[in-house]
């Protein structure tokens, strides 16, 4: 895709964006006794944003080149972690912090392309278990517990 | 400077807690700067939620710690893989690449130890100089010196970023625009939060860092965890620097220290354009310039001088202004805050034993560091070989954790993700992160100020100009959002003028 488009669409995209966060600016409840009420940073930047993102549509000397574009299977690749991630966090309180742990760590890296499982594995697990370990016992953070015993 | 206070710094620096954290810091700081892709705001952010519940001064010392390894740690994968660890150290494998493809990998990796250490020694004693003037003058700035300071800070990291300006600008506008999520400090007034709970003390800055630095570098090694030829080890070579190479370096590790220092100490540069910046003068100074590029150790020695140098520099406006000049030294102040210490000119009357025990830490740790890189390099770059599926899936639970450990709910780790996904975009579509964390920072502050400003003057804008400093330094604002605008002009000028100029010889 050409990178002239591209900034086109991103700055037709901002200049969406801006004009939401401007309609929500002028939403902002007034405070009778402010010399400066907490609105006019929020219109003042929402019109700052919105020139910026014409100016990005007209913008012609752009040296760099984008950041290299994922080939189609790596795209999906992407996807599939973030969906990854997205399952660590659901279950992350009601599993609890060790087992969905090893679980993550070991089906990513194994998803990553890493083919020894043994390695895999124990690393996954001496892992989790340092982490939860020091971080409940020495820095009294504590991490979610869910349904083991300790 | 009184010797007084740095004996005082160095009884905090040298108790076995700090030393320990200072070893920490550094050690940590080289591994994470060295894994290509991580940079030192993710080797920061990564080591923030350490620091919780310690004392300011060890935390502070722990961070800058982490700062100054990674940048020092990061020459190393640019010498052996041509892969830079950090931005700042991508000057560094012009020469030292080439250096360690002849089989000169271990002086390679001797000369960049060595020219780190001198640059970061070098510039903390001008650090320790310079850090007590700045802060005098500093303690009589109002609200319109500090609005014109941060506006400052925000134009020339943007007119300075790789790329195009409007991109940076933008950038930095959305990180403003992140940071009046929440709830307002003056009034109280709820905003933007769509009445989640949430959302009410504004986002986290470590949300930020981790999700726009660490998991969106996350998301470019991903991409490139096959290309390069790890795995296979090899052996560095000899460590030894000949008596007539280290005089040939010292020259240039002396020019560039001075230079990364005060590079560093200016707003919007940092270790990245000094870098640049040394490696082309000396280039330019060289009377064996056209060796340079092919392993020319003054080449390599400029600008690892020059980059450690201007991490020190940049604690200088941190530290005594209070107001970070670059992205790392803006994720800096966050941890600084999280532990309740508010920097500034009045940290030298309040809180001595941050503001010297970190100075004087930095020499300890400069220590460490070289005792690190020299007998230890072939070691410990053996990390660069731990496999990348591993490293990548290891990353990402840290960053989780992390947010997690400030957070506990997992509303902040959604929200951890989108900035990922945000950051990993604008990295593809060549939209500059950095802007977009110091405006993050700035923002809540350069609002206070601002309002503060115009509560005394009773909404007057005039107060603005009142100032001489205030004025000169809205000037110099101006100018450094021209300069990027004019110079295609320039350029274009120029270039027609050669073309004319050049036309004419020719007929």
């Amino acid at each position: 895709m050409n990178l002239r488009t591209t900034n086109r669409k991103i700055s037709i995209l901002l200049i969406l964006f801006s004009t939401l966060y401007l309609t929500l600016s002028f939403q902002l409840p007034k405070f009778p006794y402010a010399i400066v009420d907490s609105d006019v940073l929020p219109k003042g930047l929402g019109f700052l944003l919105l020139v910026l993102s014409i100016g990005l549509f007209f913008d012609k000397n752009e040296k760099k080149k984008e950041g290299k574009q994922a080939a189609k299977k790596e795209k999906t690749l992407l996807v599939g972690i973030v969906g990854m991630i997205l399952l660590y966090i659901f279950l992350l309180e009601i599993v609890g912090f060790v087992l969905t742990t090893v679980a993550f760590l070991f089906a990513m890296t194994r998803l990553l392309g890493y083919e020894n499982w043994k390695v895999n594995g124990l690393v996954a697990l001496s892992f989790s278990f340092v982490i939860y370990l020091s971080f409940n016992y020495l820095l009294n953070i504590y991490l979610p517990q869910g349904i083991l015993p300790f | 400077m009184d010797f007084d206070s740095l004996i005082y710094g160095f009884q905090v620096a040298l108790t076995f807690e700090n030393i320990l954290f200072a070893f920490i810091g550094v050690l940590a700081g080289t591994i994470i700067g060295m894994l290509p892709g991580l940079g030192p705001i993710s080797a920061i952010a990564i080591m923030i939620p350490l620091s919780y519940g310690m004392n300011p001064a060890s935390a502070l010392i722990l961070m800058a710690g982490v700062y100054y390894g990674a940048v020092f740690g990061g020459s190393t994968s640019s010498i052996l893989l041509n892969a830079p660890g950090i931005s700042g150290t991508v000057a560094t494998s012009f020469d030292g690449y080439p250096l360690a493809k002849q089989g000169k990998a271990g002086k390679a990796l001797a000369i960049a130890a060595i020219a780190s250490f001198c640059g970061g020694t070098i510039s903390v004693v001008l650090l320790m100089l310079v850090a007590p003037f700045m802060a005098d003058v500093a303690i009589s700035f109002g609200p319109t010196e500090y609005f014109a300071l941060m506006l400052l800070g925000l134009t020339a990291i943007a007119s300075l970023s790789e790329g195009s300006t409007v991109k940076a600008l933008i950038s930095a506008t959305m990180g403003l625009i992140v940071a009046t999520i929440g709830m307002d400090q003056q009034t109280g007034t709820l905003r933007f939060t769509f009445g989640s709970p949430y959302l009410m003390e504004g986002i986290d800055f470590l949300i930020i860092a981790l999700g726009l630095f660490a998991l969106a570098e996350v998301g470019s090694l991903i991409l490139s965890r096959n290309k390069q030829g790890f795995g296979k080890s090899e052996n560095v070579g000899s460590l030894k620097i000949t008596r007539n190479e280290a005089k040939e370096i010292s020259g240039p590790i002396a020019r560039h220290s001075l230079l990364g220092f005060v590079l560093g100490v200016l707003p919007g540069a940092g270790a990245t354009i000094a870098s640049f910046m040394s490696y082309l003068s000396e280039k330019r100074l060289a009377k064996d310039s056209s060796t340079f590029g092919k392993g020319n150790i003054k080449g390599l020695a400029a600008p690892e001088a020059s980059n450690n140098a201007a991490t020190s520099g940049a604690f200088v406006p941190l530290l005594t202004l209070g107001i970070p000049g670059s992205g790392t030294t803006a994720v800096l102040l966050g941890a600084l805050l999280v532990v309740g210490v508010q920097p500034g000119p009045l940290m030298l009357q309040d809180h001595p034993d941050v503001f010297w025990g970190v100075i004087a830490s930095m020499y300890i740790g400069n220590l460490f560091l070289l005792l690190l890189n020299l007998p230890l390099i072939p070691y410990i770059s053996r990390i660069l070989y731990i496999p990348k599926p591993m490293l990548i899936s290891l990353i990402i639970v840290f960053c989780l954790i992390g947010v997690y450990a400030v957070s506990f709910n997992t509303f902040h780790l959604y929200l951890l993700v989108f900035f990922g996904v945000l950051g990993y975009f604008m990295r593809m579509y060549a939209f500059p992160a950095p802007p977009f964390i110091l405006a993050f920072i700035l923002g809540g502050m350069m609002e206070q100020a601002f309002r503060q400003a115009l509560t005394i003057s009773n909404g007057s804008l005039t107060i603005f100009t009142e100032s001489k400093i205030t004025l000169l330094l809205l000037i110099l604002s101006f100018f450094s959002l021209i300069i990027p605008l004019i110079r295609p002009i320039i350029r274009k000028r120029q270039r027609s003028h050669n073309d004319h100029t050049h036309g004419k010889g020719m007929s």
